[in-house]
């Protein structure tokens, strides 16, 4: 399963919502239920799955979902 | 220079026409004289330096940081460039706080020393463009905007003379590539700027001052009194301050619009708010955008392992500082407390509300939406009356006072059809014992309830206005005209914002 499903996985468990399904174009705005409180949740389940830690500079940096992907491929390449 | 004196009402008209006839490449250099001219009739000279102070620290950082590739020194370039500009804030706003509130501390202690009071400054503006400072630093140095290398644009940025005063507090992205435009003479911005400018002068001489004169006697002498007079009175609050910061905003973005600017919406019908969280993306947008960018999202997140627990932390933390920017005085931090504890609140038990209204199948109903309104809108009203009173003592009189004689009231009402003379008894007599003053007040608080409505409906209160038939809106200018002239009060009534 590349980045991006496992990715996919966690928005539905963190959202309750199987139907969801992420690109790279994805924000806030597509997302119900995906506000600043939600957002934690998520960064820290991101976190949890993919044994990473993000800098303050890169969560206040990212535009959208291929913004998380890349961060999260630069930080486990071995994925 | 207050944007409801008269000299302004030549200020404006003078730069606009000598910015028309200048050639292009010279149109920054006038604003920037205009904005240093219209801070300077402050007669502040102080405050002059402070701008200039700010504008050359925080342009320098911006730079050195852009071009520093290792990050301890961006780091350490933008910690200087915030440092400084919350130093020169800190010394013309908090100083004298802060030194009073240390003798108060000693006195309590019983110790035997006190630091020599220093004087009260004035610092109009100041809040505002360091403010604007610290987001341009941080967006330099999070890589999110460049660095502005022309001086000139940035100065202006900056200083920008409708905005300078009382925001709103934009972000570099945002404004200064507006000044690089050619600019082209647009009869509608003209238009829409006249009438922005008009209907802002309307809101604070007509309604926020007139509603001032009542708000001020109750709360300048609330000992003096119990019950109905105190609701009036936040209430009436509620609709002044309004009226006059979004009037404000009005006069700002509309000057600005006949230069052909564009400034951030400021307020959004800030009383249709459904929730506290959607009041604080209503109501003053660009320093809650601020404060959400910079100070409460950095901070959630580095409390993030915390759940539920690191978001109230931030919470509490971000409306500590919303307190404490509004003013150096105790009723403002507990202010921002409260509203700092009814978000807090709203973490816990938002997930409950939910259930409820789907419970009741209210949810996404009109009931719901009504109540939620009806329920924030009380929830700001209560928050009003800390920020309004000039003391502690004077929050808890007035809390503890507001239900006073009403029972007695409502039952002499419903057993006696002349209620208004048991109103008259209960109202303060040099301006509510006269019913063509109270339909008045009430005409004014149905006026800006109104606005607030079509902005929600329609999007945008100007446009809708300028789309009606001719006969309409040159009605409503010569009521505008006619009502700023008879019922404005005088400029001597300086706007409620410039204490911030």
């Amino acid at each position: 399963m590349d980045i991006r499903d496992r990715l996919n996985n966690v928005f539905q468990e963190v959202f309750k919502d199987d139907n969801i399904q992420i690109n790279p174009e994805t924000t806030a705005d597509d997302v119900d239920g995906w506000d600043s409180f939600s957002h934690v949740i998520l960064i820290v389940a991101v976190e949890t799955r993919f044994n990473i830690k993000f800098t303050q500079k890169e969560l206040l940096t990212l535009k959208n979902v291929g913004d998380l992907i890349k961060r999260i491929e630069q930080k486990s390449p071995n994925v | 220079m207050a944007f409801d004196s008269y000299k302004y009402l030549l200020f404006l008209p003078v730069v606009l026409s000598i910015f028309y006839c200048m050639p292009d490449r010279f149109r920054w250099l006038l604003l920037l004289l205009a904005s240093l001219c219209f801070y300077a009739f402050l007669q502040v000279p102080y405050l002059l330096l402070t701008l200039c102070a700010v504008i050359m620290i925080t342009y320098g950082c911006g730079i050195l940081i852009e071009n520093t590739k290792a990050q301890k020194i961006r780091r350490l370039l933008f910690w200087i460039g915030v440092l400084s500009n919350i130093l020169i804030l800190g010394y013309l706003k908090y100083l004298s706080f802060l030194i009073f509130n240390l003798n108060d501390l000693f006195s309590l202690l019983s110790l035997n020393t006190s630091l020599t009071q220093s004087p009260d400054l004035i610092f109009v503006g100041v809040s505002f463009y360091v403010f604007q400072a610290i987001s341009y630093l941080s967006d330099v140095y999070l890589e999110v905007a460049m660095a502005e290398r022309h001086f000139g644009y940035f100065a202006l940025y900056m200083s920008f003379f409708p905005k300078l005063l009382l925001g709103p507090i934009e972000r570099c992205a945002d404004l200064i590539h507006q000044f690089r435009k050619k600019y082209e003479f647009k009869y509608d911005n003209m238009r829409t700027g006249l009438l922005m400018c008009a209907w802002g002068l309307f809101k604070k001489l007509v309604i926020a001052d007139q509603l001032g004169v009542y708000v001020d006697s109750v709360y300048g002498d609330v000992h003096s009194y119990a019950g109905l007079p105190l609701i009036f009175a936040t209430y009436f609050y509620a609709i002044q301050i309004y009226a006059d910061f979004s009037g404000y905003i009005d006069i700002a973005r509309g000057s600005a619009k006949m230069f052909n600017i564009h400034l951030t919406e400021n307020f959004k019908s800030p009383y249709l708010a459904t929730s506290i969280a959607d009041f604080w993306r209503r109501w003053h947008i660009t320093l809650y955008r601020w404060l959400l960018d910079y100070v409460f999202k950095p901070l959630q997140m580095k409390f993030r392992t915390m759940k539920n627990w690191g978001t109230v932390c931030a919470l509490l933390i971000t409306l500590l500082l919303s307190g404490i920017w509004h003013g150096a005085a105790r009723n403002f931090i507990l202010w921002g407390m409260l509203f700092g504890a009814y978000l807090s609140c709203s973490v816990f038990y938002r997930q409950f509300q939910r259930k409820m209204y789907a419970t009741l199948s209210l949810e996404n109903t009109r009931t719901q939406r009504l109540f939620q309104i009806f329920v924030t809108f009380h929830l700001i009203c209560f928050a009003w009356i800390f920020f309004r009173s000039p003391s502690c003592e004077n929050i808890f009189y007035v809390i503890t006072h507001l239900h006073t004689g009403i029972m007695q009231f409502l039952g002499s009402a419903i057993a006696n059809i002349t209620v208004f003379h048991n109103l008259k008894q209960l109202m303060l007599p040099i301006t509510l014992n006269s019913p063509k003053i109270f339909l008045g007040y009430l005409i004014c608080i149905g006026i800006i309830m109104f606005e607030q409505i079509v902005r929600e409906k329609r999007g945008n209160f100007f446009l809708w206005l300028l789309a009606k038939p001719k006969s309409f809106r040159w009605s409503i200018y010569v009521v505008l005209l006619v009502s700023i002239i008879n019922l404005g009060k005088t400029s001597d009534i300086p706007f409620v914002y410039f204490d911030f």
